[in-house]
């Protein structure tokens, strides 16, 4: 069993017509074999922190062990296994499904109006294959674990004597379990949505996570075939990529970073919905420039396919091919600025609660603002070619997946906790694991910048002593990082046991997803919900001087609009 | 929300109702749902061979006086009996889609059984084409050992090993889809006999119809490629 | 020594050493100005309305419900187009200078394995393993061209003081030039993992000037066997995976291994004499011994003629005697 049924009191509500998806059926089955997206969702919620906290507890390791320059606690072969597997960890179980799979899921189809996903089946589906892949993952590590580096360049690859093979295997399995999430979405915005909202009356969040989905599909199938390619490799050395048989490792990079640079996107416009969201939210206003977030989100998945060879600026491509490279990413970069002024904007002269969602949405305004930042420098070319595969790259995708993704994905959980499972956690005590999450990414990240500017190649089992002072403060600020995940650990857990109940409405959404009782029905809403009125509008919200909201026009029925 | 009646399409006389699923609000909702989640799939599809041709074309631009040579060793008349294999059963299951949708149970068994016959022709056309080479010591990767005429063939010619990793990979792979699609196929025939698929209800036989034409399609390009290299 | 404080005057780059550090480093000078611009103008604005504009009631209405300000996304597409199309410009022209070689430039050559780096100077013999040199040694003011090429995986031949970095690929010849500004000695690395002895591929590079460079300072070869035995531990790259000391890195440790038994994989027991070494150098999958975990049984490298001659493991199996 992967998950629970927790255990809160969602007795029914004066306006309760039926029992909450939690309560509806009970038992080991009724969640094993569901087919509603909530609890699909939620099952992956607790499948993907679990990845989240090992992988978090290698990059742990990582940082332990080089506190001193010859490495403090492994040979070298296990500290390349370590941090192979940190990596496989975080991106392939963690970052590419947790927005989308985990919170997406359990809002996509309220958003939407809709009474579940429009392929439930496959939904369950692509949860049990991802379930498999992170049972082969775990079956390498038992095997002789891998230690080629998340990237999987070959000729290592496939020299290596590790498990390669059955990693590949977990890498092709999980690939599918992101394709159908994607390509689940993608037909339930098309068809699912309900009456009277148009394309651009839906929430920003579904435009983020459309965008996400034509990426997955179009993206992994390129994923599927390269480790495919490379278990051939394995199996009897068909050499494609082998420079021994005629073969390019370089067509292996260019196949990777085909699907592996959308990937980025695919792990960070689904966080950049998220924000849109709490953010609009917690300042009880409208987003700003909302027609150019939307199509920003669509014209990075559009670029974001034209520009992977930016990661091998240094492995010999021709000046032109480098030209088109460097120029499509500095265009990537203006609609992810476009995206932060308007957040910004949002939140100027908004009624702004500071409350732990919104903590977590600031601190990733900031990080974001400098993953992005020095993400322009790694598009420089010449620039490029000092910082490529030093810790300042490392510090640049940590600012933007973990910095990032990882916040956005906690600063979702916080907004929708309450919608989730009826109860608060302690906001006190998520506040200050806010603050210390954002101090302790900066103290461990700021000095990575700097050593990699001064030219420490990343992936170094030891390196030379003018860095140490440099990797000292860099493990000080991942321990701080730790102390600030536990906190949050163990807050939202003593919630689901101890916490308050949370109101109908906790902050104060307008969003379909606020309209049904909290938490859902087992088909979410009370009546079938009709779109009438606008999109992002507080004015239909009363709010008590306790800060109780309620919409005005139907108080009782968590109804948009009439039913017609 | 729970609480609303089932849907049932409008069934013919002897064959089984189908039930809309819950969440669906129509049929036709449903029936579009299916239809474009199924060519999404097909997009992965084209993408993931997407990325097979692209290696075949790198590759024929580095070594093609090899690809040459290794495509001249195909018999290029069993593959062309192929394609004509491939096109005929795409064209009967496309009239087995149009028997569905016409409640004609007899045709759409019909159909269907010849379009399976069809596909295991091609399959066993691509075993004696893969035992003899196989027979010559020509094998993918380090099962490349060739022997006889054929070491006379290459000898001399850099990495004829690459080419036949990709002949292998690319029909195995599409071999592969060939064999699913007959389990489709085979499990349609057998829901037929049962009257599941009529006028008011046929999704299944046409989207195991585009399958099948999207298989037939990345066959036309391996054809040409493969065994009429230039 | 003024023009480098311009350059580089937040101290964020290693000292530069070359003329593409006089290209490199204002650009990133000015990406760290713009950056820490607008990164303060970010936070400066989002944390005062977050201050000014915080809920201090829980009905507090919002200040302003504007959503939207034609002339206000413009101004914020505009800005951000311009300065990355500047940078895009300034970037490729600093790239195309590291393109395009100088006719005067010295040949040199290098091949890369796990975990060594072979550098032949000019007048070498790039053939004769002997004459491979463990660093690099370059003239001041006059441009080096490097050939390289790598006799196993990938690697990345890493000079941070000269900000050039080129990937090491099988099976092609990749070529690295740069003309150094500044005496000195700067480290040298691999940038692209490559297995167990990634991180131990650090070399030193020596900017010397031409009366030092004339004397030829890279070779230097010892008159003893075991002197040059010891040369060649380093310079093949024996040491990235045997120490000397009791601290198993990767492979079997050479203190003491002179003589020592043991066991191998097949169950065989073997003696380390002269031809068990020699055989593990020339074959070494026949004899893995055994105890070690399957990822590093197959690390060691096999190793040609033409990569070690038999005097050098001669020499390798004298020193080898010496250690106790």
């Amino acid at each position: 069993m992967t998950t629970h049924t927790p255990a809160i009191e969602t007795a029914p509500s004066a306006t309760r017509k039926e029992p909450s998806y939690l309560d509806v059926t009970k038992g080991f089955w009724s969640w094993a074999g569901t087919l509603d997206h909530k609890r699909i969702g939620i099952m992956y919620l607790v499948g993907v922190t679990a990845a989240f906290l090992c992988g978090g507890l290698l990059a742990l390791l990582i940082r332990l062990h080089l506190w001193t320059p010859e490495g403090m606690l492994f040979e070298n072969g296990v500290y390349n296994q370590v941090f192979t597997l940190h990596g496989v960890f975080m991106v392939f179980l963690f970052i590419i499904p947790a927005i989308p799979a985990s919170i997406g899921n359990f809002v996509l189809p309220l958003m939407l109006g809709a009474p579940d996903v429009a392929l439930p089946r496959l939904n369950l589906a692509s949860f049990y294959l991802w379930l498999v892949g992170s049972i082969l993952t775990v079956y390498s590590i038992i095997t002789g674990a891998v230690d080629t580096g998340w990237t999987f360049y070959t000729p290592y690859s496939i020299e290596t004597q590790t498990s390669v093979l059955s990693m590949g295997l977990a890498i092709f399995v999980l690939g599918f379990s992101s394709i159908f999430t994607g390509l689940n979405f993608i037909v339930t915005i098309h068809k699912m949505r309900a009456r009277g909202q148009g394309w651009f009356k839906m929430p920003l969040f579904c435009w983020a996570i459309y965008a996400t989905s034509v990426l997955q599909v179009l993206a992994t199938p390129v994923l599927g075939v390269t480790v495919l390619l490379l278990a051939f490799e394995h199996i009897y050395n068909i050499g494609i990529f082998d420079p021994a048989y005629g073969g390019d490792p370089i067509l292996f990079q260019h196949f990777f970073w085909f699907y592996s640079h959308p990937a980025v996107y695919i792990m960070i416009l689904p966080a950049m919905g998220v924000i849109s969201e709490v953010v609009s939210v917690h300042s009880r206003k409208p987003l700003f420039g909302y027609k150019l977030i939307a199509f920003s989100s669509i014209s990075i998945a559009v670029i974001s396919f034209l520009v992977w060879g930016h990661h091998m600026y240094t492995s010999g491509q021709s000046e032109f091919v480098m030209m088109a490279f460097s120029f499509l990413t500095m265009l990537v970069a203006i609609p992810t600025a476009i995206k932060v002024f308007s957040w910004v904007a949002t939140i100027w002269g908004g009624s702004v609660a500071l409350s732990a969602p919104m903590l977590y949405a600031i601190s990733f305004i900031i990080i974001f603002t400098i993953g992005g930042l020095t993400g322009v420098f790694l598009g420089a070319l010449s620039v490029d070619i000092h910082l490529h595969d030093t810790y300042f790259v490392v510090a640049h995708f940590h600012a933007v997946m973990m910095g990032s993704t990882a916040l956005a994905f906690f600063a979702g959980i916080h907004h929708w906790w309450p919608k989730m499972f009826g109860v608060m956690y302690d906001e006190r005590l998520a506040k200050i694991s806010a603050v210390l999450i954002l101090i302790g990414f900066n103290v461990t990240f700021l000095p990575q910048f700097k050593m990699g500017s001064l030219g420490m190649p990343r992936r170094y089992a030891t390196y030379v002593e003018q860095f140490q002072i440099y990797h000292q403060v860099s493990t000080v600020g991942a321990m701080i990082l730790g102390v600030g995940f536990a906190l949050m650990l163990g807050y939202l857990l003593h919630s689901l046991v101890a916490g308050r109940r949370a109101r109908a409405n906790e902050w104060g959404g307008v969003t379909l997803d606020w309209h049904t009782p909290t938490p859902p029905n087992l088909y979410n809403f009370d009546d079938e919900p009709v779109m009438a009125g606008k999109l992002y509008d507080y004015t239909e919200l009363d709010i008590s001087p306790t800060g109780e909201a309620t919409f005005k026009a139907h108080k009782s029925t968590a109804t948009v609009g009439s039913k017609a | 929300m729970s609480g609303h009646a089932t849907i049932v399409t409008p069934t013919p006389e002897g064959f089984r109702p189908h039930a809309v699923a819950h969440h669906f609000k129509t049929a036709e909702q449903e029936f579009q749902a299916g239809k474009l989640g199924f060519w999404l799939f097909l997009a992965t599809e084209i993408m993931l061979f997407g990325g097979l041709f692209a290696a075949y074309f790198l590759y024929h631009g580095v070594y093609a006086e090899t690809f040459r040579v290794g495509g001249s060793t195909l018999n290029w008349h069993l593959g062309a009996f192929n394609t004509v294999l491939l096109l005929t059963s795409s064209w009967t299951m496309a009239m087995a889609v149009r028997a569905s949708q016409l409640s004609n149970r007899k045709a759409l068994i019909g159909f269907l059984s010849l379009t399976w016959l069809c596909a295991a022709g091609f399959m066993v056309v691509k075993y004696f084409e893969y035992t003899y080479k196989f027979s010559h010591g020509i094998g993918p990767g380090y099962f490349f050992a060739p022997e006889g005429h054929y070491a006379e063939l290459f000898a001399g010619l850099p990495f004829p090993n690459l080419y036949f990793a990709l002949y292998f990979t690319m029909t195995g792979i599409h071999g592969l889809h060939v064999l699913v699609g007959m389990g489709l196929i085979a499990w349609l025939i057998v829901r037929s006999s049962k009257g599941h698929f009529h006028s008011g209800f046929y999704t299944p036989v046409e989207l195991v119809g585009l399958y099948w034409h999207v298989v037939d399609l990345i066959w036309i390009f391996l054809f040409p490629l493969l065994y009429l290299v230039p | 020594m003024t023009l480098i404080a311009f350059q580089d005057p937040l101290g964020q780059l290693p000292t530069p050493a070359s003329t593409f550090a006089e290209e490199v480093d204002p650009l990133f000078t000015f990406l760290t100005v713009i950056s820490i611009f607008f990164f303060t103008l970010i936070l400066v604005v989002l944390v005062y309305s977050a201050i000014r504009y915080r809920r201090r009631r829980p009905d507090q209405p919002p200040a302003s419900q504007m959503t939207h300000n034609t002339t206000l996304e413009v101004v914020w597409t505009l800005i951000p187009t311009v300065i990355l199309m500047v940078t895009f410009a300034w970037g490729l022209k600093g790239n195309l200078d590291q393109q395009i070689v100088p006719a005067d430039a010295r040949a040199y050559t290098v091949e890369a394995w796990k975990w060594a780096w072979a550098f032949h100077h000019p007048g070498d013999d790039p053939n004769n393993p002997q004459t491979a040199a463990e660093d690099l040694y370059c003239e001041i003011g006059v441009p080096v061209r490097i050939t390289m090429t790598s006799r196993d995986v990938l690697h990345s031949l890493y000079i941070p003081a000269f900000r050039v970095k080129r990937d090491v690929v099988p099976g092609v010849r990749q070529i690295l030039w740069f003309r150094p500004t500044e005496l000195g000695t700067y480290d040298l690395f691999c940038a692209e993992y490559c297995g167990d002895g990634h991180s131990l591929m650090r070399r030193k590079v020596h900017v010397v000037d031409a009366e030092t460079f004339a004397k030829k300072p890279w070779i230097d070869i010892p008159q003893t066997p075991e002197g040059r035995g010891e040369k060649w531990y380093t310079q093949a790259g024996c040491i990235a995976c045997h120490s000397l000391t009791d601290q198993i890195t990767v492979g079997p440790v050479f203190k003491g291994i002179w003589m020592r038994p043991g066991q191998l994989q097949s169950g065989e027991s073997y003696v380390a004499d002269a031809d068990y070494i020699r055989n593990s150098i020339r074959n070494p999958a026949s004899q893995l011994v055994a105890g070690r975990p399957n990822w590093v049984a197959g690390a060691m490298p096999q190793f040609t003629e033409a990569q070690l001659t038999d005097e050098q493991i001669d020499d390798l199996i004298a020193w080898m005697k010496t250690l106790k």
